[in-house]
């Protein structure tokens, strides 16, 4: 897919468009906020990653045009101011997600592509599988090759979030994000311990993996 | 003197150059008290002065009056010879009166004068004039000339009447007060600027040490301090609390350096490790495998790295506090019960028992991830130190106090009392547990997060450990009740 990325230190942004691209994605760099603006508006982009500070033009105030004259692109902003106010300022400017610098470029790739392949929000979903996994998200059941699966409430927003995510690698710093609404880090790696209880459920009884550990990124859940 | 800094010479050479005591305010004040002090002394005496004078004037001209009358009845009743015969006879007995009768045609008849007062009487024939004093025997004195107030008067037939009284005296001493009164005045004005000038002075001084103290400090040397005098004054106050900011912030320095010396010592290890790995894949024939490995390590490594910056970086966050305004209504239970269900899994894979005992409905004004974020630092802390088959235990409830307590126990070998406000402190880690992972900042992040939300942070014995060997830990955060 096409991504957009707006940052000012050229190294980073050729970076991150090398990894990019390895990963099998085209990628531009713009490297002030107003040529950021132009290129955005102009090329069709799926992503755009855009830093916070940047010269000319800030990012928010991108972020905040781009929503304005009517752009859905989902949006990615970098910043190294952490804290939630400027998660929250970020996310209202129109942002979809929000990654505090220094990160991991596998947590930008990941969460880039989970952006890229983000669902229409419109349909709202009853049914999710994923192979011979099956969620029932009214019922709140989990089937796997027809067997029922008893999950904590817990365990079934995890294995929610993995099965949307279906393909993708998911990193554990979303996961604590998205399922459990913290984000902090914890010193012991909880998630794994989480996942390690999930796999008992999902993946034991029945001999066959679906929940892979990607190394030095996180998690993918596939058929 | 000389040590006073003159931080702005321009100023100074466009200016009238003062001694540099004369340009303290505690001399600029003392001038400015003797100053009021003398006008209105002056300003006093000077009514005083216009009082007596008055009233000196008055006097003489009624007993002028009285006594011309006196001789203008005899004159009437007896003729000019009996006016005569009195003013003889009063002049002889010594009074003070001066007399002048005039006749007609002009020649003096008797009196102890010779001749009418030169100056022009006014229009009731008063007359304010000066004379030199006739002497017993006619002989005339240096004496110089003398002044006095008098009535002139027509009397009938032609005659004139003068009638004075020396004011001499009166005048001498009225202005010999005038004189004391100016010079007292003066006095006070050059006791003024003196005083001024030794308490500006030993004022200045006493600023001055102060001040070089401070410039010491600026220029490196941070253990220079104030000196002191104890009498416990405003300038001793001063000094005092100079003195304590500069411990104050020696001690910030201090901690600051050894901060870090201990980030640099934290990182040099996983960075080391790292490099080496990474070295080893670049140079080792391995396979594929290993390779992968080894960079996956180093991720993993890098990762550790990254999530120590960002503890730094948001505890520094914290502690501006600027977080308070996102503050809401949380029920500890509810935050407690969350952080319990992360951390249940974890528990159970090492070995500790875990037990969660929160009150429900007991509320805080507070941030809901900062509040998880702290407990899970005690979780945290609980697990890495409490040996396998130890025992954490979870717990919010209110206390007599009315506060709402939050308390993470456990049965690790606890903090010895002299310890625990060193383990609060940022980066330090007590030797005993350097080689375990983490960077030393959780304490010190809870305990950030304790100031914020305006809770109490205390350490105390635990239950004991588990295996007998130390006294397990409890620590508790004590926040302020908040009512929704």
């Amino acid at each position: 897919m096409r991504i957009l990325i707006m940052e000012d230190d050229k190294q980073v942004a050729a970076f991150m468009c090398r990894g990019l691209r390895e990963a099998g994605h085209v990628c531009d760099a713009a490297h002030d906020g107003e040529d950021g603006l132009e290129m955005a508006r102009d090329g069709q982009y799926d992503v755009l990653v855009v830093d916070r500070m940047m010269p000319r033009r800030d990012g928010l105030s991108v972020i905040e045009t781009l929503r304005a004259e009517g752009m859905a692109t989902p949006i990615l902003i970098l910043s190294a101011l952490g804290e939630v106010d400027d998660r929250v300022d970020g996310l209202k400017s129109g942002a979809d997600d929000y990654l505090v610098k220094p990160y991991a470029f596998a947590e930008l790739l990941a969460r880039v592509e989970v952006l890229a392949r983000r669902r229409d929000p419109g349909s709202v979903q009853t049914q999710l599988s994923v192979g011979d996994l099956e969620m029932d998200l009214l019922a709140r059941t989990v089937k796997r090759g027809g067997e029922d699966v008893l999950l904590q409430p817990r365990e079934f927003r995890l294995l929610e979030f993995l099965m949307r995510h279906a393909g993708q690698v998911v990193t554990r710093t979303m996961l604590l994000e998205k399922v459990w609404d913290y984000h902090f880090d914890p010193q012991t790696n909880v998630i794994d311990v989480h996942i390690s209880r999930l796999r008992s459920k999902i993946d034991k009884p029945f001999g066959s993996t679906m929940l892979h550990t990607v190394r030095g990124a996180g998690y993918r859940l596939q058929a | 003197m000389s040590s006073v800094a003159q931080p702005a010479p321009d100023v100074e050479g466009s200016r009238f150059i003062l001694p540099s005591f004369a340009r303290t305010t505690a001399f600029r004040l003392t001038l400015l008290s003797a100053a009021l002090f003398a006008f209105s002394s002056f300003v006093i005496l000077a009514l005083v002065y216009a009082a007596t004078v008055t009233a000196g004037v008055r006097r003489a001209d009624n007993a002028i009056a009285q006594e011309s009358i006196a001789i203008e009845a005899r004159f009437r009743a007896e003729g000019p010879a009996a006016a005569n015969r009195y003013i003889v006879q009063r002049s002889v007995a010594g009074g003070e009166f001066l007399y002048l009768l005039n006749q007609p045609s002009g020649r003096r008849l008797s009196g102890n004068i010779s001749n009418l007062p030169s100056t022009r009487p006014d229009d009731q024939g008063r007359v304010r004039f000066t004379y030199e004093r006739a002497r017993v025997g006619g002989q005339s004195t240096a004496e110089p000339s003398r002044a006095a107030r008098g009535l002139i008067s027509n009397l009938e037939g032609g005659y004139t009447l003068f009638v004075g009284l020396d004011v001499e005296d009166e005048a001498r001493f009225v202005t010999y007060i005038l004189n004391s009164v100016l010079i007292a005045s003066g006095l006070a004005v050059a006791m003024g600027i003196v005083s001024g000038a030794l308490v500006s002075r030993r004022f200045s001084r006493r600023l001055d040490d102060i001040n070089a103290a401070a410039r010491e400090v600026m220029a490196g040397r941070l253990q220079s301090r104030a000196p002191r005098n104890f009498s416990g004054d405003e300038l001793d106050d001063l000094a005092s609390n100079f003195n304590d900011m500069l411990d104050r912030v020696e001690r910030l320095m201090q901690r600051m350096r050894s901060a870090g010396d201990s980030i640099a010592h934290d990182l040099r290890l996983p960075l080391t490790r790292m490099r080496g790995r990474l070295e080893s894949a670049l140079v080792d024939a391995g396979d594929l495998a290993d390779r992968e490995a080894a960079l996956a390590q180093a991720i993993s490594d890098a990762d550790e790295l990254l999530k120590t910056f960002n503890a730094v970086l948001s505890l520094s966050r914290l502690q501006t506090g600027e977080r308070r305004r996102a503050f809401e209504t949380l029920d500890l239970a509810a935050i407690i019960a969350d952080v319990a269900e992360l951390y249940e899994p974890v528990c159970e894979e090492t070995g500790h028992e875990f037990a969660v005992d929160a009150a429900d409905g007991l509320t805080i004004l507070g941030d809901r991830e900062l509040v998880a974020q702290a407990t899970a630092n005690l979780v945290d802390n609980a697990i890495k130190y409490t040996p396998e088959g130890g025992a954490i235990m979870l717990r919010v409830r209110s206390t007599s106090s009315g506060a709402v307590e939050l308390s993470v126990t456990d049965t690790g070998p606890g903090i010895a009392p002299e310890e625990r406000p060193r383990v609060l402190e940022r980066f330090v880690r007590l030797e005993a547990s350097r080689n375990l992972p983490g960077v030393g900042l959780g304490l010190s992040l809870v305990q950030a997060i304790a100031e914020v939300h305006g809770a109490e942070l205390s350490l105390d014995d635990g239950p004991g450990a588990s295996n007998g060997d130390g006294t397990g830990l409890r620590i508790a955060l004590l926040f302020p009740r908040h009512r929704a």
